[in-house]
């Protein structure tokens, strides 16, 4: 099988996912006690505009028509009107999820790019002082408590030394600022963005640095590494040429694998930090009640975690042509 | 041990063998499990810190019975009513009303360990059943259920139960097990069902088959103890995503309000804004919990090694 039907494959597969948690999704709300059709309009509206917004979501209608209205409103991106900010849901998501998109894939990137380098030479120095300080602290980073954690930092990094700024994604004023550059609101951001950052690769990268130093371990005893040695090639280019490669391929899976404990995570992060993105408008809005919001920030999520798992399946295809049988 | 080892002994004792003949076996099996277990410095540190958190599971009784003012829920000091340092009192300090954290911090021991072995017992259930059912029964079942796994294997649990909270109010604790357990199975299940797709067609299961051994005779007399091993393999790990999620749970305000658990505990610091001033109260909960997962990852780490030869060899 080539690398585009592996794609169109898993692409079907996924839309089937996407489709079965929508469809659950519709029955625990229909489920769940209480008034549906409280859940979907905001009690404090005027009754005109309720009813308005009742046919556009087809809620007087009986069940099976209103699932049938949920998927076509899905599909045209119309997920009801928040209780809390009083906007169209999916404006205040659109509005969330690139910040969500940046947290997320820099930290996924981050840690395992330094896992993967970690881990190399941990397995490289087997044995020795190094692996093992290594190794400890890679497992004393992955069962740290995430929240736990980024309080931690805010309480050292941004209250005590003061070098970063306690909550938020951006300040004010810097933006306000006409004459401020595009560069000067970059440095802001990751100034911003430096303690969840650190925080979610210091948990994550753990693991990935566990997975590579294994399978750098099992790698090494290759006959093509044999074959390395005796042609004379430097030690540096057997490791990092020869060896690493190949041993990094299970790291990928296993991104592809913790995508929905990273989630978690970010969730989490985000919501310490009063970063805006969707896994704290998630929180917020159910500690909020506020349904319309909750179901559309659940089903992003969804769809954020989706997609991040095709990108690693596309990219262990690519990288391991065996994968695509 | 769970194939290479010597599958065939108990398999091929007729099946109205008298019971302490295949106890001793599962001592022996033990035992040398244990011997290996013993040599591995992970697991022995993994096993002292669990044994001081069962310790503190157990002292969590103590402190209500000493003063009613050191329970952990409702007891309140009379004459402290904020967040006071660590005093010979109250060896860790007060909580915003008076309450005494340490004895907040045993019955969190108590909690943790609750929430992590009962969820990681009903997941290994469920993953182990279902995984062999899967690998045993092959085909469409198979296809079903490990299709089913996949789809909630990429939910992030977390935002599930969260979700659910929403819809259906305020959760008890028993139901945030269950929701933790029934969300983690799919890993067991896979790990399972592969073991028992190579032993599917082992000489001793086909002979059973021949002997007119049930499916589910063949299921529960023959595959289950032999994949047994590797199902408490992964029971330790399921106990340390288990106790995670609860307490990243009450973290995020949607525990079970009757209980004080290390998250709570946390929740509690953060959203009453004591997390600058008293580090006495934001410390010791989270050294708790990664504690703990720390002590159930190692300990499984080193039942890893003794379940697989291959590891034990390369860590020497």
């Amino acid at each position: 099988m080539g690398l585009r039907p592996f794609v169109i494959r898993r692409c079907i597969e996924i839309a089937v996912i996407f489709f079965v948690i929508m469809t659950v999704l519709f029955v625990l709300f229909r489920l769940a006690p209480g008034d549906p059709v409280e859940r979907m309009v905001d009690p404090s509206m005027t009754p005109e505009d309720a009813q308005l917004l009742m046919e556009s979501m087809g809620l007087d209608r009986p069940v099976w028509t209103q699932y049938l209205y949920y998927l076509k409103n899905m599909a045209t991106g119309n997920m009801g009107i928040s209780f809390h900010y009083g906007e169209p849901v999916i404006h205040i998501l659109m509005d969330r999820l690139p910040n969500t998109i940046l947290l997320f894939t820099s930290a996924i990137i981050l840690s395992a790019l330094l896992g993967v380098f970690l881990g190399k030479i941990a397995a490289w120095r087997r044995g020795e002082r190094t692996d093992m300080l290594m190794t400890v602290g890679a497992l004393f980073c992955h069962t740290l408590f995430l929240p736990w954690l980024a309080l931690i930092m805010i309480w050292f990094f941004a209250y005590h030394v003061g070098w970063f700024p306690i909550t938020g994604m951006v300040t004010p004023a810097v933006w306000i600022d006409p004459d401020a550059g595009m560069i000067s609101k970059a440095l802001d951001v990751l100034h911003h963005m430096a303690l969840p950052l650190m925080t979610l690769v210091l948990t994550h990268f753990g693991s990935y640095l566990l997975i590579m130093r294994s399978s750098m371990l099992d790698t090494l005893k290759e006959d093509y590494i044999i074959t390395a040695r005796a042609k004379g090639l430097t030690e540096k280019t057997i490791r990092d040429r020869h060896a690493a490669p190949n041993a990094a391929l299970p790291v990928v899976t296993s991104v592809g694998l913790s995508l929905a404990f990273s989630i978690n995570g970010g969730a989490l992060t985000e919501t310490v930090f009063t970063w805006p993105g969707i896994g704290r408008e998630l929180v917020f809005s159910v500690s909020h009640s506020d349904y319309p919001l909750a179901q559309a920030a659940f089903l992003l999520i969804a769809i954020v975690v989706l997609t991040a798992n095709l990108l690693v399946d596309v990219l262990y295809a690519y990288l391991d042509p065996r994968i695509r049988y | 041990m769970s194939d290479t080892a010597s599958p065939a002994p108990i398999q091929d004792q007729p099946p109205d063998l008298p019971a302490g003949k295949h106890r001793f076996h599962w001592v022996e099996r033990f035992a040398d499990g244990w011997a290996v277990y013993r040599k591995n410095i992970i697991g022995r540190i993994g096993l002292a810190l669990l044994a001081l958190f069962a310790l503190m599971a157990v002292a969590s009784f103590i402190p209500q019975l000493v003063d009613p003012m050191y329970h952990p829920m409702t007891g309140v000091d009379p004459y402290i009513s904020h967040s006071t340092g660590p005093s010979l009192r109250h060896w860790l300090g007060t909580d915003y009303i008076g309450r005494d954290i340490f004895s907040q911090l045993l019955a969190g021991a108590r909690i943790a360990f609750m929430v992590g072995i009962s969820s990681a017992l009903i997941s290994i259930l469920f993953g182990t059943t279902i995984g062999m059912v899967a690998g045993y029964a092959g085909r469409h079942t198979d296809l079903v259920l490990m299709r089913l796994a996949d789809m909630i294997m990429v939910m992030p649990t977390l935002l599930v139960v969260l979700i659910l909270s929403a819809l259906f109010g305020q959760l008890n604790i028993w139901v945030i097990v269950l929701m933790i357990a029934l969300f983690r199975w799919p890993g067991v299940a896979r790990v399972i069902r592969s073991q028992t797709l190579s032993l599917r067609h082992r000489p001793f299961i086909e002979a059973a088959r021949v002997a007119g051994a049930s499916h589910l005779r063949i299921l529960f007399r023959h595959i289950l103890p032999n994949v047994m091993p590797l199902a408490l393999l992964y029971m330790s790990f399921r106990v340390t995503s288990a106790i995670i999620i609860e307490a990243a749970l009450a973290f995020l305000g949607f525990g079970d309000p009757g209980t004080v658990s290390w998250g709570m505990m946390l929740q509690w610091v953060w959203k009453t804004g004591h997390m600058f001033q008293a580090s006495y109260w934001l410390l010791p909960p989270g050294i708790c919990i990664s504690l703990i997962t720390m002590a159930f990852y190692m300990t499984g780490r080193a039942m890893d090694d003794v379940l697989d030869p291959r590891l034990r060899k390369e860590e020497t």
